[in-house]
């Protein structure tokens, strides 16, 4: 009889346990897809619990990678080289922090020239992570709210535009690549003046969408951002036209953008403190 | 089984670590969804299902796409190896790393008609290239290698299971 009791409740543990999953997730893509502030929060929670971990993986890494530039890489030579290696020891890791600084400084001085073309307020901010995923392009970087980051602001490096912050968290940002599917922005040619939408197309490639097929395009042409839009300051570097069609039906011409910016390693960044108005992806 | 919850979603979150440090954005191995197809078919379900809701979540939240997605997605390798756990024997690497290819694969067109359903029309079709076939396959062969990982957590976290093991 105690059997009996017990068999139908084990039986619907299953089917109800997977009921009560799948009804949770459509709620969780539903309340996604109404881009409900609720979600962001956890989203901002999730990220901020494991962002740091991140971080601190990516110090003792850049620590290790500089203790094995500056130290381990080297005892071999310091094998062929005894007496004028131990006269070298002392200088090597000076000389190692000495070229990372100035590879640093470099960065820094770019930026800020950057900063002072711009001649807007702006905040240098360290990527962290990556998207995980392969249907969106995206980064995470270290400066949030409590910084002064908000959702909206253009993110920049000296070589060009990366994107757009999307989500701002008290520590962290989330900004959108130029190259994800969502993202969109106002662009001219360089040499012609021809307007037209720079559209994200996912990987690593855009599209430059409504340029008549009379308009004159090369490849090689350079695309920069118009001003117009009010996301992006005008006239900074988005990307080289690649590939040109005009036959495809339509009364646009079919651009491929290849970004000027190698958006698959990017290390540090500015954050132009410009937004007029918010988008959301 | 909450210490094997734990000790499999701090592997997860290593696996997730790993992947951001040394891997993406060149290469997307599917790692954690590996981990995801293995525990389902070695562990109970609530585990299983635990185990890639927070996977997914923590996916979604570094993403763009919607909150919900890769639980979603998660969820699929949870199912395709539990029906695959029915029907075939999983006890050789060969055919683990077939069904963890396959569902894989499953998962993958799954999450391109749930984007395509959702707004994004270009995505079922778009970026269908080799190398994402290749880091399917690449991930798949790594199937025996996650089951040995969850042996040893396995043996560590249930005693009484190691005994068993030990006994046969």
């Amino acid at each position: 009889m105690r059997q009996t009791g017990v068999r139908p409740k084990t039986r619907l543990r299953t089917p109800l346990l997977i009921a009560g999953f799948v009804i949770l997730l459509f709620f969780l893509l539903s309340l996604s897809l109404k881009h409900s502030p609720a979600l962001g929060r956890v989203e901002g929670a999730l990220v901020s619990l494991s962002a740091p971990g991140l971080a601190a993986i990516h110090y003792v890494v850049d620590s290790l990678q500089r203790l094995w530039a500056g130290y381990f890489f080297l005892v071999g030579l310091r094998e062929k080289n005894e007496a004028l290696q131990r006269r070298l020891d002392d200088y090597l890791p000076k000389e190692v922090q000495y070229q990372e600084a100035v590879q640093t400084l470099k960065r820094l001085e770019a930026l800020l020239e950057l900063r002072q073309e711009l001649a807007l307020p702006v905040t240098a901010a360290r990527v962290i992570a990556y998207d995980p995923s392969l249907w969106s392009r995206c980064l995470i970087l270290d400066k949030g709210k409590n910084q002064g980051v908000q959702v909206g602001f253009p993110v920049l490096v000296p070589t060009g535009v990366v994107g757009r912050v999307v989500e701002a968290y008290p520590e962290y940002a989330k900004v959108m690549l130029i190259v994800d599917r969502n993202s969109g922005a106002d662009a001219t040619l360089q040499r012609t003046r021809g307007r037209g939408i720079l559209q994200g197309k996912g990987g690593n490639r855009c599209s430059l969408e409504y340029l008549p097929k009379n308009a004159d395009v090369q490849i090689g042409d350079l695309v920069l951002t118009s001003g117009l839009g009010g996301i992006y300051p005008k006239g900074l570097a988005l990307g080289h036209v690649t590939a040109i069609d005009k036959k495809v039906p339509g009364a646009f011409q079919e651009i491929e953008v290849t970004p000027t910016v190698d958006l698959s390693s990017l290390e540090e960044v500015l954050i132009a403190r410009v937004a007029n108005y918010l988008l959301k992806p | 089984m909450v210490s094997t919850i734990l000790i499999l979603s701090l592997v997860a979150l290593g696996l997730f670590y790993l992947q951001n440090l040394m891997l993406y954005t060149q290469v997307h191995l599917l790692l954690p969804e590996l981990l995801v197809f293995c525990a389902a078919l070695r562990h109970p379900l609530l585990l299983a299902f635990s185990l890639a809701l927070l996977i997914g979540l923590l996916q979604d939240s570094y993403a763009l796409t919607p909150l919900g997605l890769h639980v979603l997605a998660a969820l699929i390798i949870v199912g395709a190896a539990r029906a695959a756990q029915r029907k075939f024997l999983l006890q050789h690497p060969l055919p683990q790393i077939l069904i963890a290819a396959g569902a894989l694969l499953l998962q993958n067109l799954t999450i391109r008609l749930i984007l395509m359903l959702v707004g994004f029309r270009e995505t079922f079709f778009s970026d269908l290239t080799p190398s994402q076939g290749m880091e399917i396959l690449a991930t798949a062969a790594l199937t025996p290698l996650f089951f040995s990982l969850l042996t040893g957590v396995e043996k560590r976290t249930n005693p009484r299971r190691k005994q068993s093991l030990l006994s046969n």
